[in-house]
C-alpha cells in the first residue's frame, strides 16, 4: 500500500513557503527542510516489556541562508503564523555573529533548477495499523520460544522498530516531498555456562513494515544456537590469514574502507587520500562499489536528501579503480563538482556532511562453496560488531561477532571470537581474490561520523575472500 | 504547553500516572576548516518526552505497564490527545512488575551555576575559539578542522506523584582533528572534549598535546609482533575500561542477567596481585556535563561509593530497579571517580611494554568483558629504548586480566570521569605488523 504523507507537513507548506519568500528579501540563497518522523521501538526481553519512540522521531525546521560569504543555518520547532516575526527575528540576531577577528571561508551562492516532485513509499504491512498489543504478543511469542531453547540461554531480547519518514523541502525553485517506510528488528540472545557469557544477535531491516517479524520468527533458532556454540570459541592467534567475508563483514569494509574514504567533506578538509587516487587503481579487478539513495532500495532509498538535492547511485571503485566520491552539497561547491544527492543530518537540529546511503560490492562469478574449498587454513567472518574509518590514512578496524575455522577447505565447527580484523585499506581491497554471485544489504543500527551525526545507512556485498590481519 | 500535556493527562481516568520530560536548548555552533569558519548555526528547540504508566492487577499480583512518546510543540490538541490515548494502549501492555513513582521531594541540592551563565552563548562561543586555537602555531602541524557546539539545557520533570524538578546546564563539545607532516605522509588523529566549564588555558594544553601527539604519529614505526604483553592504558581507554565496571554494578545489568556481580564479591577475583578498585559515583563532580541534583526520574541524587578495595559495596540503581532488587536507589548517576593506585607513572613504565596513545575505537563489550582496538598510536619499550608504533591491534579480556591490574597515583579528569592517569595490565594480546 501507499505510504501517506504527513498531514502536519502538507499544512505548513503554505507557512514555509511563506517564510522563504520573506526571507529571500534579505538572503540570496533561502531553503527550509521540515521533517516529520513517527516511530515505535518495541524490546521483549525475559525481564520486561519496553515500549518507546524510535530514535529517529522529530518533528521541526531547519533554515539555510548565504549570509553574503557562506552559510548560516537556524533549526527550531515551533511555527505558526504568529511565530514567524520571531523565527525571522532571530535568524537575524543569532546567525552569522562570529568574532570579526575569525576569518570565513566563502562559498558561492546556491543555482537550483526549477522542480516540484513528491515520492510515497509503499509498505505491504503498515506499521500504524498494527496495535502495541499485537506487536507486544508476537515478539513474546519469539522471546518465549527462543529462552525455552536451551537452559544456558539467561535472556533474550527481540526488538522491533517502526520508522515513517516525511520530509519537506522548500527554497525559491524547489518544492518536494518525500515520505516512507523503513522497519528493522533484532534478536539478541546470551548464554551463560559457569563463570562465561557470550551473546549473538541478528539484525533485519529494510523497507518494510510488520511483515519483518516473521523473518524473526524463522531466525531465531540460528541466533539462540550460536550463542551457545560461542561460549566453546577460542582467541584467535593473532596473524595474517585467509578469510572469506559474509555480506554484513563485507558490506562494513565497504562502508568503512571506502565509504568514509569518499564521503567528498573530507576532500574540502584535506582529510581523504582519495582524492589522490581518483582513476587510480585502489583494489582489486574483482571489486565494483556502489553508493547511493538510487543504488538499492534499503535503508537509505530516498527522492531527495537533507539539502533538497535528488539522490543518484554514485559508482565508487569500477574495477578496481577508484572513480568517484559521494558528496553533500556545499562540498561540491566547493569542489566544483555535482552534489550526489548524499547530504544527510542525523536530525533536522543537525549539520547535513556528506554521508552515505546504501553502500555495497557488486556480484561477483564464484560459488561460496569453491570459495571455502580454496582456503588452506582460515576462517568464515560473521556478523558485525563494530567498525571505524580512517579516511586520511586509510587504516580500518572492523571488529566481526565471530570466526568459523576452515582447514582443507572445510569449516572444522571451531569458533573464534571476538574477531579484530585491521590492515591498510588497498592491501585489504588488492586482496579479494573470489566473489560470491549474490549481493544482500543490511541497515540495522546507525552510521556515525567520527563519534556522533547518526544516520540510517545500508550496506552489503556479496560473500568475498581475503587476505587480512586477524587480532 | 506543559500544563497542556499535564492537564490532558489529569483528565484522562484511565491513566494511572505520568511523568513528563521538558527539555529546551538553546545552542551555538561553529565549524572550521583549518582556522577558517566554514558555517554557524543556532538552535531553538522544545522537546516534552511523556511517560504514561497503568496499573495492573492479575491473579492476585501487582503490575506496572508504561510507554513514551514525544510530545511536539506543534502538535494539536487532538494529535497531543490520539498519541496519549496510543501511549496509553501500549502501556497496558507493556506490563513489568510493579514498582513505586518517585514521590514528591520538597528541595533538590542548589547546583553551582556555570560561568556560562554570566554571558551569552556567541561570546562564550568566540572564548571557546580563542582557546582552541591559541596554541596551533606549528610548522608541520595543527588543526585541520574543528567544530564547537556550545548548549544551553534548561529541563523539567514532574509526574504525577508531585515531583517537580527543575534546572538548566550547559554542554559544551569541541571536536577537532589534528595533523602533522613529516618526511612522509601526513597524518591526523581526532579528539573529542565535553566539559560545563571553560578552562581557557586546559584547553589549550589539551588540544596543544594533541598536535605533538600527531607528531609522534608522523614518526611511528610499525607496532612489533609481540603476541602477550604489558599494556599501560592511558588517556580515555582508561576511561572506557571503568565503564566495564560501571555496567557490571548497575542494579539493571544485574535484573536482565547481564552481570552475576553480587554485593560483597570481590569483583577482581581472590588473589589479587594488583591494586584493587575503589569506585564512587559522584553527582556533584565539577566541570562534567551529566552532574545533575537529580536524575530523570526526578529522584534527588547524592555521592555513593560502590566498589571499596575491590569489593561490590553497592549497585547503581534507578527507582524501577531498586525496587525489583529490594535495594536502595542511588539514582541515575553518570559521574565517575577511581581511585589512584599504588606506584607512580614513571614506576609503572619500567618495565617492557606497550603504552598506548591513540585508537582508532577502542571498545569494551561489558557483557563479556572483551576489550580491543586498532592501535593508531602507541609508544613501544623493549627494556632500553621507546619507540612511538602505529597498525595492529591490543585485544583482551578484563575478567581474565584484573586480577593483575595497576593503576597509577596520578589522576586525570575528563568530562565525566576522575580517575588514574594509566592503567597497566599484563599478558595482553598485541598483534603487531612488524
Amino acid at each position: 500500500m501507499k505510504v501517506v504523507n504527513s498531514e502536519f507537513l502538507v499544512k505548513c507548506k503554505p507557512l514555509i513557503g511563506k517564510l522563504v519568500s520573506i526571507l529571500s528579501k534579505n538572503y540570496e540563497y533561502v531553503s527550509v527542510l521540515g521533517t516529520d518522523t513517527k516511530g515505535k521501538s518495541f524490546r521483549v526481553s525475559k525481564t520486561g516489556v519496553e515500549v518507546n519512540d524510535s530514535m529517529l522521531v522529530e518533528r521541526g525546521f531547519v533554515v539555510r541562508i548565504h549570509n553574503g560569504v557562506n552559510y548560516s543555518e537556524y533549526s527550531f520547532n515551533e511555527i505558526s503564523e504568529d511565530k514567524l516575526d520571531s523565527i525571522i527575528k532571530n535568524i537575524k540576531a543569532k546567525l552569522n555573529k562570529v568574532s570579526k577577528d575569525i576569518s570565513i571561508n566563502s562559498y558561492e551562492v546556491i543555482e537550483e533548477d526549477e522542480i516540484k516532485s513528491t515520492f510515497l513509499g509503499e509498505v505491504k504491512i503498515n506499521p500504524g495499523e498494527v496495535g502495541s498489543d499485537v506487536v507486544i504478543k508476537s515478539l513474546t511469542e519469539i522471546k518465549d520460544a527462543a529462552l525455552a531453547y536451551s537452559d544456558l540461554i539467561v535472556n533474550v531480547d527481540v526488538i522491533y522498530n517502526t520508522y515513517h519518514i516525511s520530509k519537506l523541502f522548500i527554497s525559491n525553485k524547489k518544492e518536494l516531498e518525500q515520505s516512507y517506510v523503513l522497519g528493522e528488528g533484532y534478536i539478541f540472545s546470551i548464554a551463560r555456562r559457569e563463570e562465561k557469557t557470550k551473546y549473538c544477535y541478528k539484525s533485519f531491516s529494510g523497507i518494510k513494515g510488520f511483515e519483518i517479524l516473521d523473518e524473526l520468527k524463522s531466525e531465531y533458532k540460528d541466533v539462540v544456537d550460536q550463542s551457545i556454540r560461542l561460549l566453546d570459541a577460542k582467541a584467535v592467534e593473532p596473524g595474517e590469514y585467509d578469510v572469506i567475508c559474509d555480506p554484513d563483514i563485507s558490506g562494513l569494509i565497504a562502508h568503512e574502507a571506502f565509504g568514509h574514504g569518499v564521503e567528498m567533506d573530507m576532500f574540502v578538509k584535506d582529510r581523504a587520500k582519495g582524492v589522490e587516487f581518483i582513476g587510480k587503481q585502489v583494489a582489486s579487478t574483482l571489486t565494483t562499489m556502489h553508493d547511493g539513495a538510487t543504488a538499492a532500495k534499503h535503508m537509505s532509498s530516498y527522492l531527495f536528501d537533507d539539502e533538497g538535492t535528488i539522490g543518484t547511485d554514485t559508482v565508487v571503485i569500477e574495477n578496481g579503480i577508484l572513480k568517484a566520491g559521494i558528496s553533500d552539497l556545499l562540498s561540491a561547491i566547493k569542489l566544483g563538482t555535482t552534489p550526489t544527492g548524499n547530504g544527510k543530518r542525523q536530525s533536522f537540529e543537525r549539520k547535513a556532511y556528506a554521508r552515505m546511503t546504501n553502500t555495497f560490492f557488486e556480484a561477483g562469478n564464484n560459488k561460496f562453496e569453491d570459495m571455502l574449498a580454496s582456503i588452506k587454513h582460515g576462517y568464515l567472518l560473521e556478523g558485525v560488531s563494530s567498525g571505524m574509518e580512517d579516511p586520511k590514512n586509510w587504516g580500518i578496524q572492523c571488529i566481526a561477532l565471530l570466526g568459523r575455522e576452515i582447514k582443507d577447505g572445510k569449516l572444522t565447527g571451531n569458533l573464534i571470537s571476538p574477531v579484530v580484523m585491521t590492515g591498510f585499506v588497498p592491501d585489504l581491497l588488492n586482496s579479494i581474490s573470489m566473489v560470491s554471485e549474490k549481493v544482500e544489504l543490511s541497515g540495522a543500527g546507525y552510521c556515525g561520523k567520527g563519534y556522533k551525526e547518526f544516520v540510517k545507512t545500508s550496506s552489503g556485498g556479496p560473500y568475498i575472500k581475503a587476505k587480512v590481519r586477524l587480532g | 504547553m506543559l500544563e497542556k500535556i499535564k492537564q490532558i493527562l489529569i483528565d484522562n481516568k484511565k491513566i494511572d500516572g505520568y511523568k513528563i520530560v521538558e527539555n529546551k536548548v538553546e545552542a551555538n555552533e561553529i565549524f572550521f576548516v583549518k582556522k577558517n569558519v566554514d558555517m554557524d548555526r543556532s538552535k531553538d528547540v522544545h522537546h516534552f518526552k511523556v511517560t504514561i504508566y497503568k496499573d495492573i492487577e492479575e491473579d492476585g499480583e501487582k503490575y506496572k505497564g508504561s510507554a513514551t512518546t514525544n510530545i511536539h510543540p506543534t502538535m494539536s490538541n487532538i494529535e497531543i490527545e490520539k498519541s496519549i490515548n496510543d501511549t496509553l494502549f501500549a502501556a497496558q501492555y507493556a506490563k513489568n512488575p510493579y514498582y513505586p513513582l518517585v514521590k514528591r521531594v520538597p528541595k533538590y541540592k542548589t547546583m553551582e551555576a556555570s560561568e556560562f551563565s554570566k554571558e551569552s552563548l556567541p561570546y562564550w562561543i568566540n572564548e571557546v575559539t580563542k582557546a582552541v586555537y591559541k596554541n596551533d602555531n606549528y610548522e608541520k602541524g595543527g588543526i585541520n578542522s574543528c567544530e564547537i557546539f556550545l548548549n544551553k539545557v534548561y529541563t523539567h520533570i514532574v509526574n504525577s506523584e508531585g515531583v517537580d524538578a527543575e534546572s538548566v546546564y550547559y554542554d559544551c563539545m569541541v571536536e577537532f582533528i589534528t595533523t602533522w607532516k613529516e618526511a612522509g605522509e601526513e597524518i591526523e588523529l581526532y579528539k573529542c572534549l565535553n566539559f560545563s566549564e571553560l578552562d581557557s588555558e586546559g584547553l589549550s594544553k589539551e588540544v596543544e598535546n594533541m598536535i605533538k601527539i600527531c607528531r609522534e604519529k608522523a614518526i611511528a614505526k610499525g607496532t612489533p609482533i609481540l603476541e602477550k604483553t604489558s599494556v599501560l592504558f592511558t588517556g580515555e581507554a582508561v576511561k572506557d575500561l571503568f565503564t566495564f565496571y560501571y555496567t557490571k554494578s548497575n542494579a539493571l545489568a544485574v535484573y536482565k542477567n547481564e552481570s552475576t556481580w553480587k554485593i560483597g564479591d570481590k569483583i577482581q577475583g581472590e588473589d589479587v596481585k594488583g591494586d584493587l578498585i575503589t569506585m564512587t559515583i559522584d553527582p556533584f563532580m565539577k566541570n562534567s556535563t551529566y552532574s545533575a541534583s537529580f536524575d530523570e526520574d526526578g529522584f534527588p541524587l547524592e555521592p555513593v561509593t560502590i566498589l571499596e578495595n575491590g569489593v561490590l559495596k553497592r549497585y547503581i540503581a534507578n527507582n524501577r530497579h531498586a525496587h525489583y532488587l529490594n535495594i536502595e536507589p542511588t539514582g541515575t548517576i553518570d559521574n565517575i571517580v577511581v581511585c589512584g593506585g599504588s606506584r607512580n607513572i614513571d614506576d609503572l613504565k619500567k618495565e617492557p611494554q606497550i603504552e598506548t596513545g591513540a585508537f582508532s575505537d577502542f571498545t569494551v563489550d561489558c557483557l563479556t568483558g572483551d576489550f580491543c582496538g586498532e592501535i593508531r598510536l602507541a609508544w613501544y619499550f623493549d627494556g632500553m629504548n621507546t619507540i612511538p608504533v602505529t597498525g595492529g591491534s591490543i585485544s583482551g579480556n578484563i575478567n581474565e586480566l584484573h586480577n593483575q591490574m595497576f593503576l597509577s597515583k596520578e589522576i586525570q579528569k575528563h568530562n565525566n570521569f576522575e580517575g588514574p592517569e594509566a592503567v597497566k595490565l599484563l599478558n595482553v594480546t598485541v598483534a603487531g605488523i612488524e
